[in-house]
């Protein structure tokens, strides 16, 4: 079927990228990839940090550029061209290899990104045919602007670029029949359009363990090539204020928590994302995926334009102690079967220096790929390495699906598994969120309850118990102990259940599985519910003490008529909650009405007010795109 | 079940009992309308993959076969033609509403940023400057054909109003009926205010007017299951004969025989009424076992009976369903049939 493919495999040129990278890297040596773990020390000296990220940029093009032999007549795609263009290398080729991809243009932002990149890269190096080349491939073929915002972002930044190297040009010479300034306006106000939504009600595709890559892209490209300075600041701006974020919620480099969008692999083995490509490039503190995460070469043609501020920097790799940062997003677009077009997401992290918990009050985000709560413990290495543990009601459901796909239903699912998301229709998934999860987090404690309709397609939960989990105990007061790196871990399941062999998905295409050692917690029980309390090691002298303290909680549920929970944390915060109402802490109902769009000791902004604020230590940083400024300022002591 | 016809004057009987069903003699000269299709052959395409089929808008040709025209579109919803002019064409694609005025060589996207995916898109026979939209998120009109575009949606719900079709009455100018998420609404002045005629628990895939007799209408619901109106769209009633669970995804009328009626189905297949719709049969011999019937067309020259069924082939039969033969667009999946009126010479 045709209209699932792009929107929920809106990363196919990823992927795409991905399985050819992948193949290569085991022929040719990516350095940090296979080298040893980064030092997490933070590096003071500006100029060594500078020096450390062109080090890195130059890795990726180099070994991007070495994979294609040079007694081959031609570079196969554009990111071997960008590669090339960003080191001033091989331009004659560069050129006739543009010639020769241009006669068959793609259709999407997948390929309008890309190409305006070249474009770019290639102004004074291409040659004047390649140049024409790829201005009448922009003329001919009708690109599809998609359907999700990194689409969006990706094909207006991409339009905006390419209307502003060619202006004062007819409609008749652009494939949307409207003239260069007509084209770069439409644009120029979608692009303000996105910013002001997310500086003021938050990100749709919030914290994206891949995505992130759709954002930073087009970002760099607009604040190294729109000539307009505005443009150009309000770009840079966005570029500080996604990377802000997804640092703040990163665990040495590692994205953790809540996620908009992720995938099967990620959502399991935290760090092995393209977010670490970003954390390696731009704060240096942990390796990078395979291949660089695909898009990261393409990040890496341009990262030279882009300069992550110090208090950035800090945020990713300088904690001073445990923090509490919390944040509103959105969820996607909602067309239909929702009494709101956008649902607020109240995304909350907690962070320690062994571990962190992160999560958002349950519901639907996403329909395939949202991630809604974890705890994710610190580990030396994290390669390879399933350092979460979590629940999940796993979802297969053609109204979710139309609620936020403007299609037929019926349709969707078969396309869904055949299109890249192979696990969107298994009973095994580790991926998704439900309707029928509802979450509450305070500090290092997450409870989470079901309370899943009758005639739901799977109506059980998953809990994900990793290989890397050591001293998994099932307890017989009803918990079940584990330790996790330096991270000691009770899980209570509050309905029967049995741990399973759990298998990995090693394809998103193929559904292709892989025994890996992973466990399932499968409960086949419609009101269910998942209490964990996590701790660093440190604060017991063993980890019996730990159980025996975790025993000793005060703990009530029940599971009829709906699932409802009293407990008395390791902090000695009492947390009451009961499926469909508003959790209590300590005695007060979470007041979600209060929450703003980021409150923490790294980044704060008022809900609606386009302003953030990032902080570290004496260093701030206040993005404000009412003004238009950026305001540094190093506080007094 | 019963349904009281309401035959107008002029209009031709819609109770023809079955068995009195005759082939008239087809017309021996050139068909008097043109048949152009919305198709997706899409093997495996995803956003960011070269697109190696053609899709967009077919038209059929004179051995019966469909040959592509225009640009190499994927995710096309409708079609709609100027009848004044058929090298004015109205497309509604992911991107927006589309409009060429070189019989589709070239198109300019009409609408920005602010509409997309839109569903349907239907020039307004009655006053052809003036174009509809049905949106995701509502509805839009253009009355300067497709070059500027403003929403309408005066009447229509905050939330419910995820527009699937449009029907204009070809009696009444202005009248209009639209398919929504929250039922059938109804505007008498070209959108400027709607009015809902039926509630119903799920989208409305079609809203469809009898070309022969104007106040007979029938509305296709995803899982609501299929309701007539006799009285122009004013008044619905479900057809009891016709499954909830059908995800009904279109209708079409007969005109050489006023009573044929078919419907397409995911669930059902192919479900057909040869007796103004007092019963119905599904007619799947001869289609694909496990045939998802996504659009059927009934030709108004000649009452042959076309569908698709998703991604596998557009189907023809002479007989009402009875017997089928494949046409040959293999891999198709069909979002539109389209007969248009020949211009005249």
């Amino acid at each position: 079927m045709t209209m699932f493919s792009r929107r929920v495999c809106s990363r196919a040129g990823w992927f795409a990228l991905g399985l050819l990278l992948c193949g290569s890297s085991v022929l040719r040596a990516q350095p940090s990839h296979v080298g040893p773990m980064p030092s997490a020390l933070p590096v003071s000296s500006a100029e060594e940090r500078r020096a450390a990220y062109e080090a890195r940029i130059q890795e990726v093009l180099e070994w991007y550029t070495g994979l294609v032999k040079p007694s081959d007549p031609l570079i196969g795609d554009l990111v071997g061209v960008s590669a090339r263009l960003a080191l001033g290398r091989d331009l004659e080729r560069c050129s006739r290899s543009v010639i020769e991809l241009m006669k068959t243009p793609g259709s999407s932002p997948f390929w309008m990104f890309p190409t305006a990149g070249v474009a770019y890269l290639g102004r004074d190096k291409l040659s004047p045919e390649a140049r024409a080349a790829i201005r009448r491939a922009w003329s001919s073929v009708m690109q599809l602007r998609g359907d999700t915002e990194n689409h969006w972002a990706m094909y207006y930044a991409s339009l905006y670029l390419m209307a502003q190297l060619y202006p004062n040009e007819p409609a008749s010479s652009w494939y949307t029949g409207k003239s260069s300034e007509e084209n770069l306006a439409e644009a120029r106000d979608y692009l303000i359009h996105w910013m002001r939504l997310a500086t003021t009600v938050g990100q749709g595709e919030f914290t994206c363990s891949h995505y992130i890559g759709e954002y930073a892209i087009p970002l760099t490209y607009l604040a190294a090539w729109a000539e307009d300075p505005a443009m150009r600041l309000r770009a840079r701006m966005m570029l500080d204020w996604i990377f802000a974020d997804q640092f703040a919620n990163s665990l040495d480099g590692m994205l953790h928590g809540a996620n908009a969008r992720t995938d099967d692999t990620s959502v399991i083995e935290r760090w092995n994302s393209l977010s670490s490509f970003f954390s390696w490039l731009l704060l240096g503190n942990t390796p990078p995926p395979a291949a660089y995460g695909g898009f990261g070469v393409y990040f890496a043609a341009v990262a030279r334009h882009y300069d992550l501020p110090e208090v950035i920097y800090r945020i990713g790799v300088d904690r001073g102690g445990d923090f509490t940062q919390r944040d509103l997003k959105r969820s996607r677009r909602r067309w239909r079967g929702s009494d709101v077009e956008m649902a607020p997401i109240y995304k909350l992290n907690y962070s320690r220096r062994d571990y962190a918990v992160g999560s958002y009050q349950g519901g639907i985000s996403d329909p395939i790929q949202a991630h809604v709560w974890d705890v994710t413990w610190a580990v030396p290495d994290p390669r390879g390495v399933h350092n979460t543990i979590f629940s999940m009601h796993p979802v297969s459901s053609m109204d979710d699906l139309q609620m936020y796909f403007a299609e037929f239903p019926e349709q969707m699912m078969r396309a869904v598994t055949t299109e890249g998301k192979a696990s969107y229709d298994s009973p095994d998934k580790f991926l998704g969120a439900s309707r029928y999860e509802q979450v509450v987090q305070d500090q290092d404690t997450v409870i989470a309850l079901y309370n899943i309709a009758p005639g739901t397609r799977f109506p059980h939960i998953n809990g994900f118990f990793s290989k890397d989990l050591v001293d998994l105990t099932e307890d017989e007061s009803g918990w079940i102990f584990a330790r996790g790196g330096n991270a000691f871990l009770a899980y209570r399941p509050l309905a029967p259940y049995e741990l399973q062999r759990s298998f990995v998905y090693r394809s998103s295409w193929t559904g292709t599985k892989q025994d890996a050692g992973d466990r399932r917690l499968y409960s086949p029980h419609l009101k269910n519910g998942t209490i964990v309390q996590a701790a660093s090691a440190s604060e017991f002298p063993s980890f019996s003490a730990f159980q025996a303290a975790i025993r000793a909680l005060p703990l009530t549920f029940s599971l009829e008529p709906v699932p409802t929970v009293s407990f008395t944390s390791l902090r000695g915060r009492k947390l009451e909650f009961t499926h469909g109402r508003v959790p209590v802490v300590n005695g007060r109902p979470v007041d979600y009405s209060a929450w703003k769009l980021f409150e923490g000791p790294y980044l704060n902004a008022e809900r609606g007010s386009q302003k953030l604020t990032l902080t570290h230590g004496r260093l701030e940083r206040v993005l404000d795109f009412n003004t238009l400024t950026i305001t540094d300022r190093i506080k007094n002591p | 079940m019963a349904l009281v016809f309401a035959t107008l004057p002029g209009e031709s009987s819609a109770s023809t009992p079955a068995a009195a069903v005759t082939e008239p003699a087809v017309a021996a000269a050139a068909p008097a309308h043109d048949l152009i299709l919305c198709a997706s052959i899409n093997r495996s395409y995803v956003i960011g993959s070269k697109m190696v089929t053609f899709s967009g808008l077919y038209r059929r040709v004179a051995d019966g076969s469909f040959e592509h025209f225009g640009p190499n579109l994927l995710y096309l919803s409708a079609v709609s033609l100027d009848p004044r002019d058929h090298r004015t064409i109205y497309l509604a694609m992911l991107n927006g509403a589309l409009f060429s005025r070189d019989g589709g060589e070239r198109f300019r996207i009409g609408t920005s940023w602010d509409m997309t995916e839109p569903k349907d898109i239907a020039v307004d026979p009655n006053a052809p400057d003036t174009v509809y939209l049905a949106l995701p998120d509502g509805f839009a009109v253009s009355t300067d054909r497709g070059w500027t575009w403003a929403r309408r949606e005066k009447g229509l719900p905050d939330r419910g109003k995820y527009t699937q079709a449009i029907e204009i009455d070809r009696t009444r100018t202005g009248r209009l009926l639209i398919g929504c998420e929250a039922g059938v609404f109804l505007t008498e002045n070209s959108g400027t205010r709607w009015r809902r005629v039926l509630p119903t628990r799920a989208t409305v895939y079609d809203v469809r007017q009898s070309p022969t007799n104007p106040a007979w209408w029938i509305a296709s619901t995803q899982r609501d299951g299929v309701h007539v109106s006799r009285d122009s769209g004013v008044t619905w009633s479900r057809i009891k004969d016709l499954t909830e669970d059908g995800a009904w995804y279109n209708v079409d009328f007969g005109t050489r025989h006023p009573d044929r009626v078919a419907l397409s189905s995911w669930n059902q297949g192919i479900v057909v009424s040869e007796d103004g719709g007092r019963t119905w049969a599904p007619r799947n011999a001869g289609l694909p076992a496990d045939g998802r019937v996504m659009r059927v067309g009934i030709d108004p020259d000649t009452d042959a009976l076309y569908v698709n069924v998703r991604s596998d082939d557009v189907y023809r039969s002479e007989d009402f369903g009875r017997t089928w033969s494949e046409t040959g667009l293999k891999g198709s999946t069909v979002s539109q049939f389209l007969f248009v009126k020949k211009p005249q010479p």
